[in-house]
């Protein structure tokens, strides 16, 4: 007993040294206060005696305490269930491939995670539907977002496990949208565009909602769909993308490229908004929080100037993507699967501590985990100034949303999505390629061809 | 003494032959002939990334791609690209060859430093042209305005035209000191005496490289094009590490639909469809330079 105290008490200590030498260079202000340690990990035996290996393939967090924290907690866990842990943390832009390479060969990790849908591999995963049940019990009822983007109605299988999430406010530049007549930033896709136009006539300052075959500019088309009344399917899986609500957002994406923005948005890739923002370089983007704490370290003047919306209000609704959502699969291929899905309640049973070592990056699937959590947005550990500049995400859920919505994220959504299809309507009409209904009319045969394919397979209705 | 001995594997050539060449054969079969038919099998399949299951789908992924306008579209720009660069790639390896055969001081260290391009990873140098080329702190962009030449950035990676410049200049930079090396060995293997017989009939430097030089390299030219066109067609880590395919799929190629469709799409089936549609192309380019080769033994 006395030595397990002191293992906590040194892997808390260890934790804590990282943390600050990671925060000091890289990630802005150290946390002070009753936080400064983070959340206790709790351990509760697995259910079944578990041993042997267990290899995990997951992201590198954009926040690079999480996996200082992470690399010891999961070792802990380790030792102290009997199984011998091996993780293997890459960039997230090289997992579609790794992951696919694994599931073709048959053999590789037993664990995998990425973070967005993982539809598409259903068929040769294992169900997750008794972890979920576990996790509903012990902590109430899932997130509907979460569940959406791991959950085949179809099927009714759990393809996947999503214990969290990111949603993807508005980051603005206070000053610059004060000046433009707007001091709390825009609250309207209607906003978005007078305010963007004004900063950009003054200050020559652009907007930077991508329009390229990037992660960002998924999410920006779908919010923009979607607050106009659009989206690309509905509750029952059907193709609803041509629509007179779509030609009206993609009409309106064409205003606001031309108004706001330069062609710099189509070479874009998923940190240049990032860049852009930390560099002074843009009034606004659609982006989760790990830009702004980049900048509390990279540049603290724009990191204090840059502050958050909920999403934007349309015509039909006011309504965001998810920015990460967090799949765990099991492969068919595994060999520790009792051990990966103990892991994984383990792991959720532990998101406060997951929460607040991502730096409020991560949000969790069960909130009930997570008491704290309104605390932290109200009173953010890592140096926010103001202190409440997160307060706006204790209402995240109720305008975020999952690919995919109003439906599941199914396989053709993930391929939709994984092809850019609807990055790549937008920028059509707004380079002029297309009108933005011949865009959408195209958009839409495209998107109606993936489901048929999927359909044909059985993992999408309709 | 020796008649009666026992012929021992060094005696045995045809043995021997076959036993030094075994491991490339081994080499080829499992890193290119395996790759090739696992290819060929699943661009008649189903599969996707989640279902290794293989069922026979006949010709449906190739219908498919005729149906999809990225599929003519990424076509059209391989070819534009392998055609433009194939032709900067010869010129300029002929004119740095020339230079580099020349006589001066440090020429070796040039000759290191020009090919320093080719030996660097394909990823490496394309990340580092990336950030050349950067929307905001591109040093080129930052070069030509402190000289006055520009006003604003020059979004070299989000123009349709600058796009597809930026991703042939970065081919025509990476596969340059390849072609130069080539070209060089035909250069020093044409006899001196020939140079200076054309040069004691009064032909001067255009002359002497029009009707001498490039005559008697035309086989190793043959072979320079030919590589940079085939390193060009299937490359895939310039355009998906600059644009990714670009916006509206403007720079977009076989080799990066290829992925998009079949591993970030997950239909695998679908991708090595498009896939194989450089083969035949392939195939033509190998044996052509395979016969150049053949002609230049043979001269």
């Amino acid at each position: 007993m006395s030595s397990e105290l002191t293992r906590r008490g040194f892997l808390g200590g260890a934790a804590a040294v990282t943390l600050a030498a990671c925060a000091s260079e890289t990630e802005g202000p150290r946390p002070t206060g009753q936080a400064a340690g983070g959340p206790q990990v709790t351990y509760a035996p697995p259910t079944s005696k578990l041993s042997g290996d267990l290899t995990i393939l997951m992201w590198s967090h954009f926040v690079p305490s999480h996996d200082a924290w992470f690399k010891g907690f999961v070792q802990d866990w380790g030792r102290r269930a009997g199984v011998n842990v091996r993780v293997d943390q890459i960039s997230v832009n090289d997992l579609p491939a790794r992951i696919a390479a694994e599931m073709q060969a048959g053999q590789g990790h037993d664990l995998l995670q990425n973070i967005t849908t993982l539809s598409q591999y259903e068929p040769g995963v294992h169900d997750l539907t008794d972890v979920v049940k576990e996790a509903d019990n012990r902590w109430g009822k899932q997130l509907d977002l979460c569940r959406k983007s791991s959950f085949n109605p179809n099927t009714e299988k759990f393809y996947a496990f999503s214990p969290g999430w990111s949603p993807d406010p508005g980051d603005y530049r206070k000053s610059l949208w004060s000046e433009a007549g707007f001091p709390n930033g825009p609250a309207t896709w209607d906003d978005l565009l007078r305010g963007g136009a004004e900063i950009k006539r003054r200050k020559n300052v652009q907007m930077g909602l991508g329009m390229a075959q990037e992660v960002d500019s998924n999410m920006a088309a779908r919010a923009c769909l979607w607050s106009f009344g659009a989206a690309e399917q509905n509750e029952q899986e059907e193709v609803t993308l041509r629509s007179d609500a779509a030609v009206a957002a993609v009409e309106y994406m064409v205003r606001l490229f031309k108004e706001t923005m330069t062609n710099e948005i189509f070479s874009w890739n998923a940190a240049s908004n990032n860049q852009g923002l930390v560099a002074g370089k843009l009034s606004y983007i659609l982006n989760s929080i790990s830009a702004w704490r980049t900048a509390q370290s990279a540049n603290p003047a724009v990191a204090d100037d840059i502050f958050f919306v909920p999403a934007l209000r349309g015509p039909a609704k006011a309504l965001a993507a998810q920015h990460v959502m967090y799949n765990w699969i099991i492969p068919r291929h595994a060999r520790n699967v009792d051990a990966a899905k103990e892991f994984l309640l383990h792991y959720t049973a532990n998101f406060a501590a997951v929460t607040y070592h991502s730096r409020l990056y991560d949000l969790p699937a069960w909130p009930s985990l997570v008491p704290q959590l309104n605390g932290w947005l109200d009173n953010d550990p890592f140096g926010a100034k103001p202190a409440n500049k997160l307060s706006l995400l204790k209402t995240a859920v109720d305008w975020s949303v999952n690919i995919g919505y109003p439906g599941p994220a199914n396989p053709a959504v993930g391929e939709v999505l994984g092809t850019f299809v609807l990055p790549n309507m937008m920028a059509r009409a707004a380079r002029g390629e297309a009108t933005p209904a011949r865009a959408v009319q195209d958009a839409d045969r495209e998107v109606r061809r993936i489901f048929d394919n999927w359909r044909r397979r059985g993992l999408v209705a309709g | 003494m020796t008649g009666g001995a026992r012929r021992t594997l060094a005696d045995r050539e045809g043995a021997l032959a076959w036993l030094f060449m075994l491991p490339s054969v081994i080499y080829i079969l499992a890193l290119v002939a395996v790759p090739f038919a696992l290819a060929v099998a699943l661009a008649f399949s189903d599969v996707t990334v989640g279902d290794p299951s293989f069922d026979w789908a006949g010709w449906a992924n190739f219908a498919r791609n005729f149906d999809d306008p990225v599929f003519w579209r990424a076509l059209g720009n391989t070819f534009l690209f392998t055609a433009v660069s194939m032709l900067l790639i010869v010129v300029f390896g002929k004119i740095l060859a020339n230079i580099l055969v020349a006589d001066f001081r440090g020429k070796w260290l040039i000759r290191f430093l020009v090919l320093l391009p080719w030996t660097t990873p394909v990823a490496l140098s394309a990340v580092a042209w990336l950030w050349l080329l950067d929307s905001i702190y591109s040093p080129i962009d930052w070069v030509l305005r402190r000289i006055g030449l520009i006003e604003g950035n020059l979004n070299w990676l989000g123009e349709p035209t600058l796009e597809m410049v930026s991703v042939i200049a970065v081919h025509v930079w990476r596969l340059t000191p390849l072609a130069a090396v080539i070209v060089m060995a035909g250069l020093v293997a044409i006899p001196r005496e020939i140079e200076e017989a054309a040069r004691m009939d009064g032909a001067g430097f255009w002359r002497r490289m029009f009707e001498v030089t490039i005559p008697l390299t035309l086989p190793v030219i043959a072979v320079a094009a030919l590589f940079g066109a085939i390193l060009t067609f299937t490359d895939m880590t310039v355009v998906y590490v600059l644009t990714r395919g670009g916006a509206t799929h403007s720079s977009e190629v076989l080799a990066s639909w290829a992925y998009i469709r079949g591993i970030s799409g997950g239909d695998v089936a679908q991708g090595a469809s498009i896939a194989l549609f450089l083969f035949p192309l392939l195939l033509a380019a190998a044996i052509a330079i395979l016969r150049a080769v053949r002609r230049m033994e043979v001269t």
